[in-house]
């Protein structure tokens, strides 16, 4: 799942060189941040993103109707994509449960990419760390299902956004220590301080393995749209993140 | 699935089971290094293959789980996947303290897988969701 979310990122930013290569889903990935950080747009994102690569339908579970469609990354809301992202509201955790155990009696094709977004709320409903696991490990076993239904060399990729606090507490903690073993891959919002009226988030992918560290600047314009720039000083004083652009990707 | 074991238990198993193919046993070597890499959970999971204790259930749509005759007599339940087990141990030393990689039970899974000695059993799509949902009724 980290490549589609780095297409996502690297698609939003200028220097996107063009060099399309194979639609590999990668590893799990967490999303995580506080809340404001701008998940559920990103998870949005990468849904159009899958939705668009002439793979199976998206199938994006959040517990409540999202309040509006987040604005895309410069692209406009395709229709043809929209129609591929099939919206599932589990309202509970048990449901959660049943939904993922009765995965592989829904009909039609299998998705390419399994979105959850505010897995927090369902752990805290379950706060057993062995609830939690079970939970995370049947996520995993319905990605790993699709996987096996879309057939050799394609990959059903998950996605998970979690809602991080400022001060974590222990049980918080323990969740975050059980996540990161189950996902290889973490993507990490953190709010930036951004110029005047600007809402800015520096976005840290983390693509597991061995796989370089990369990071974006996300801002949101006042009208929603979503605005994606390389991380600009890669290499040098983190802090310092008004400097000029490098452009350069590692 | 990109959720790997450590690569080095991959290798060991991966070797393991082409050796089991040549000579249908596990070569000693292979014991020790089962031996050194998980202590005495190496010679409970042999024994729990010897027994035949892992059943491999699957469904019409290709989703399989894994069951496994503890000794206890208590049956847990294995996801391959994600290397998941719904048994104590799992979730006390291997998720929470992190001071083993695997349980006895998913090490006699991956065990059986290479000595192909599962147990088949072939149930509905809608029995496999029965038992999955079981899983989480018993913790609960």
């Amino acid at each position: 799942m980290a490549e589609t979310l780095r297409r996502v990122l690297t698609r939003g930013c200028a220097v996107w060189s063009g060099e399309e290569n194979t639609p590999a889903a990668g590893p799990p990935l967490l999303l995580l941040g506080t809340p404001g950080s701008g998940k559920t747009a990103l998870l949005f994102a990468a849904a159009l993103e899958a939705a668009g690569e002439g793979q199976g339908p998206v199938l994006f579970l959040t517990r409540r109707p999202l309040q509006s469609l987040p604005r895309g990354t410069g692209t406009t809301l395709d229709p043809m994509r929209l129609q591929k992202i099939r919206f599932q509201y589990p309202p509970s955790t048990r449901e959660l449960f049943r939904l993922l155990c009765s995965a592989h009696e829904a009909p039609g094709p299998a998705p390419s990419l399994l979105l959850l977004d505010g897995l927090e709320e369902y752990l805290a409903e379950d706060p057993e760390p062995q609830e939690a696991a079970y939970l995370i490990a049947l996520l995993l076993d319905t990605a790993a299902h699709f996987s096996h239904q879309l057939g050799p060399g394609r990959d059903c990729g998950l996605m998970v956004a979690l809602q991080t606090q400022e001060e974590a507490d222990s049980g918080d903690v323990l969740h975050l220590a059980l996540l990161q073993r189950y996902f290889p891959a973490q993507c990490w919002l953190q709010p930036d301080a951004p110029g005047p009226g600007e809402h800015g988030l520096r976005a840290c992918l983390e693509p597991g393995g061995l796989g370089p560290r990369t990071e974006w600047w996300v801002t949101f314009r006042s009208d929603g749209e979503m605005m994606i720039a390389p991380w600009p000083t890669q290499a040098g004083d983190p802090s310092s993140g008004k400097g000029s652009s490098s452009g350069g990707q590692p | 699935m990109a959720v790997v074991l450590p690569a080095v238990v991959e290798e060991l198993l991966s070797e393991m089971a082409a050796a089991v193919q040549e000579s249908a046993r596990i070569p000693d070597e292979y014991l020790l290094s089962l031996k050194f890499l998980f202590g005495s959970s190496a010679t409970q999971a042999l024994d729990l293959v010897d027994r035949q204790s892992i059943t491999l259930i699957s469904s019409p749509s290709g989703r399989r789980v894994y069951q496994v005759l503890g000794s206890s007599g208590k049956t847990y339940t294995c996801l391959a996947s994600c290397h998941y087990c719904s048994c104590p141990a799992f979730a006390f030393s291997v998720l929470r303290k992190s001071d083993s990689i695997l349980c006895k039970h998913l090490l006699a899974v991956y065990l059986s897988q290479v000595m192909r000695t599962c147990q088949q059993l072939s149930v509905s799509d809608k029995q496999l969701t029965d038992i999955l949902l079981m899983e989480k009724k018993q913790e609960a």
